[in-house]
């Protein structure tokens, strides 16, 4: 039982970091020991750490902890996750079984890297088209989405906090948009920032911060909202210090 | 319909499309939720034309593509979180809190409440959207399986 809840971890642990909401990962958890042949489970998780305990039928009870420090939102591994709880729980897979098919997830083929710059790029521009921009705002969004996102790698990189590296990017979004701006390539910037703020928003934080704050999960959802709350004034701050170094800029 | 309306469309489809790989969904649910981002901003437009009241607007589209994703993620087997998520991209309510921003800065105080004011109310009328329709789906899935007793979810 110790292995088996070893791999238990493994897949709670993967399904946190991968995006998936505290109810439902308590919930599969709980599912699979309980199919597993536990005779209790007391599952605990919060966003950033989870507690499993599980007692078997012989009396012996087993507890561990992991400490979750990323998050590297991936759906499709969360549905995989997903998929291969369900089969723990209808076909009682051994540990060995489990960490082949954990290996397998995980080694799933992923998107290339650069498909993520063109996503950023396209957000900025088809959302400056979005809020009524035309096409050399948008186009100049496209640009700037392209150097957001290279500034957020960077920063993330160095500094290894999403915050802080969300303040830099709405920073240099703003900044590239009045540069262009005062270049007379576009009438005025607002929508070009309006662009490049869309791709930072919390909108995945927030939606998730609801689910988790209305299924009972109140600790989680509280702390998810905080982050979202911060995430915004992050942005909100890169903006303002812009706006101060610029010295008033009129807007 | 106008032009700006049909771009629009198209971009609301574009951005969720984008957001759906940045948060890694392939095949199936990535199409299933880029068709939920056009299908909130076809509400959202549609509804438009007979309610006035933008929150309510915004509470009712949110609450529709919850059941949306809802019903899909049980089809597809999958979690509903991520769908929601992507599919509500296009509401979210960054021009408005952009220009409470910028009206903050510029202390035209007026306009930055008025701002302010609005974009709480969009993002709460959003978050009250999902939370009715996600609490009745857990309430009718609860009776379900407690009837049938069957392991699903």
């Amino acid at each position: 039982m110790e292995d088996l809840l070893e791999c238990g971890m493994d897949i709670g642990e993967r399904m946190l970091i991968c995006g998936g909401d505290v109810h439902r990962v308590e919930d599969s958890l709980s599912r699979i020991f309980k199919a597993l042949g536990a005779s209790r489970i007391d599952v605990f998780i919060i966003t950033t750490s989870m507690v499993v305990t599980v007692h078997t039928n012989d009396g012996k009870s087993f507890t561990q902890t992991r400490r979750i420090n990323e998050t590297e939102t991936d759906f499709e591994q969360l549905h995989q996750l997903n998929q291969l709880s369900r089969q723990i729980c209808t076909q009682k897979l051994s540990a060995a079984e489990i960490r082949t098919e954990l290996q397998k997830i995980a080694c799933a083929k992923k998107y290339p890297f650069w498909l993520d710059w063109i996503c950023y790029a396209v957000i900025s521009g088809v959302f400056t088209l979005f809020f009524g921009g035309n096409i050399i705002e948008a186009v100049s969004a496209l640009c700037i989405g392209i150097i957001v996102r290279l500034l957020v790698i960077l920063c993330s990189k160095a500094i290894g906090n999403r915050i802080f590296s969300k303040f830099i990017s709405s920073l240099a979004a703003t900044s590239l948009a009045y540069a262009v701006f005062y270049l007379g390539i576009i009438p005025d910037p607002h929508k070009v920032i309006i662009g490049g703020i869309m791709a930072l928003l919390p909108g995945l934080g927030l939606t998730t911060a609801i689910r988790d704050l209305f299924t009972g999960d109140s600790m989680s959802g509280l702390l998810r909202t905080i982050e979202a709350c911060l995430t915004a004034l992050a942005i909100a701050a890169g903006y303002f210090v812009f706006a101060m170094i610029s010295g008033g800029v009129s807007l | 319909m106008t032009p700006h309306e049909l771009i629009q469309l198209i971009a609301s489809f574009t951005g969720s499309f984008c957001f759906g790989i940045l948060f890694r969904m392939k095949g199936i649910r990535l199409f299933v939720s880029a068709l939920g981002g056009f299908l909130s901003w076809g509400m959202f437009l549609l509804l438009g034309c007979f309610i006035s009241s933008q929150s309510l607007c915004y509470f009712l589209v949110a609450a529709a593509i919850t059941l949306y994703s809802e019903i899909l993620a049980r089809v597809l087997r999958t979690p509903a979180t991520p769908i929601i998520t992507t599919a509500l991209i296009p509401l979210i309510p960054g021009s408005s809190l952009y220009y409470t921003m910028a009206y903050a800065f510029e202390s035209d105080w007026t306009q930055f409440w008025n701002k302010a004011v609005q974009t709480m109310q969009l993002a709460s009328s959003l978050a009250i959207g999902i939370i009715g329709v996600t609490a009745i789906v857990q309430l009718v899935m609860r009776i379900i399986n407690r009837k049938t007793c069957k392991k699903s979810g």
